[in-house]
């Protein structure tokens, strides 16, 4: 490239030192000023190449603006990321269909809580701690809810012990910590196919002789599922009932949207 | 006394259902379970025993916290009073493991910030 460049340069400069000897007529004065442009071009064309300061400028200018714009699409494709990962395909399935009785021992099916969400826990009647303290805190996070958006949530709760826990014990069991909750019980494999849809761990022995004592281990949570029966989060010890219930409101909210 | 006697016996009857697991307890009769159960606690502390089934532990517990044993046996269902004295075991563990990490932890920070400290330099 440069040995193309050179020659023609030499022979600007050549010319520019010819038209000491012709500026009495115009043509020759126009001929000298087109001359002399070329000259300065063909000057600045070899001291800089193909490059000038606006093609640099130009150059900068729009490598920052690819940057900027590939910076900003990576993070706007990370959020989408996000966002699509915890609604979409990514969301686990929890909950499902199922056939139970409640407390007033009437046929009470996942039928019957569509339309409205639902808080949903799981326990049993002879619980020592958690449950009890649970269930206290459901029903204030339930009546903190309830006095923003009234009939917006129905509080279940599900027993992991249907042996013991009958309709007549629920019902007096529930009763003193909200008149409100409905509660829920059923076959052993009833109650073992809804823990497993709703993937609560519990440890119920099957064949339990009259008479003897056991405890049932099982997972702590609320689960909040959305009017149509969808799994929404799931609320654990963590939460204050204040935030449980702000946490169950913003999501009663952005459904009324 | 016939009426005082039938009352108490039915009383007595409640307590035993609920003694055997045969009955949920209701919440004043699970009130009456935790405070039976707070007082073995502080029995057991002021005795420094954690674990009152086992050992030199049952020895002391057998020994100087009886009393409040035989009342914690007598509010509480079988099961709970066996699963609270597990659950005094396990969360005794629990918070020593914890301290223990959280020292680990510390020594952790402190090494990391060794090498970040030397590039500075």
């Amino acid at each position: 490239m440069p040995a193309l460049v050179a020659p023609t340069a030499r022979s600007a400069r050549s010319a520019s030192s010819q038209p000491a000897f012709s500026y009495s007529s115009a043509g020759r004065h126009q001929q000298r000023r087109y001359k002399g442009k070329t000259v300065e071009e063909a000057r600045s064309r070899y001291r800089t190449g193909p490059f000038s300061w606006k093609a640099g400028v130009l150059f900068v200018l729009a490598g920052c603006g690819l940057m900027w714009y590939f910076e900003s699409e990576k993070k706007r494709m990370q959020r989408q990321r996000i966002a699509e990962a915890s609604k979409g395909v990514g969301k686990p399935k929890v909950g499902g269909y199922f056939n139970l009785v409640d407390h007033e021992d009437r046929p009470f099916s996942s039928a019957n809580l569509k339309g409205r969400y639902s808080l949903v826990y799981f326990g049993f009647t002879h619980c020592p701690d958690i449950c009890p303290e649970e269930l206290d805190k459901m029903a204030q996070m339930f009546d903190i809810v309830e006095a923003q958006a009234p009939g917006a949530v129905t509080p279940v709760f599900i027993t992991c012990d249907p042996a013991r826990d009958d309709p007549k014990v629920l019902k007096s069991y529930l009763a003193e910590f909200h008149s409100k909750f409905i509660g829920l019980t059923g076959t052993y494999d009833e109650i073992k196919n809804v823990c497993k849809a709703y993937r609560v761990y519990f440890s119920t022995p099957k064949d339990v002789k009259p008479g003897q004592d056991y405890l049932v281990d099982h997972s702590i949570y609320f689960y909040l599922m959305d009017p149509e029966g969808d799994f929404v989060e799931a609320l654990g010890r963590q939460h204050s009932p204040q935030q449980a219930a702000s946490v169950i409101l913003e999501h009663v909210k952005d459904s009324n949207k | 006394m016939g009426v005082f006697g039938l009352f108490s016996s039915q009383d007595d009857k409640r307590k035993e259902e609920v003694r055997t697991g045969a009955r949920a307890p209701d919440r004043s009769e699970r009130r009456q379970c935790w405070d039976a159960r707070d007082n073995f606690y502080r029995c057991l502390d002021k005795h420094d025993v954690i674990d009152s089934q086992t050992g030199n532990g049952k020895k002391t517990a057998d020994k100087h916290c009886a009393q409040e044993d035989k009342a914690f046996e007598d509010n509480c269902a079988t099961a709970w009073v066996t699963y609270f004295k597990k659950y005094r075991v396990a969360e005794y563990q629990k918070k020593k493991t914890i301290e223990r990490l959280q020292k680990e932890g510390a020594n952790k920070v402190g090494m990391q910030a060794g090498p970040g400290g030397s590039t500075v330099r």
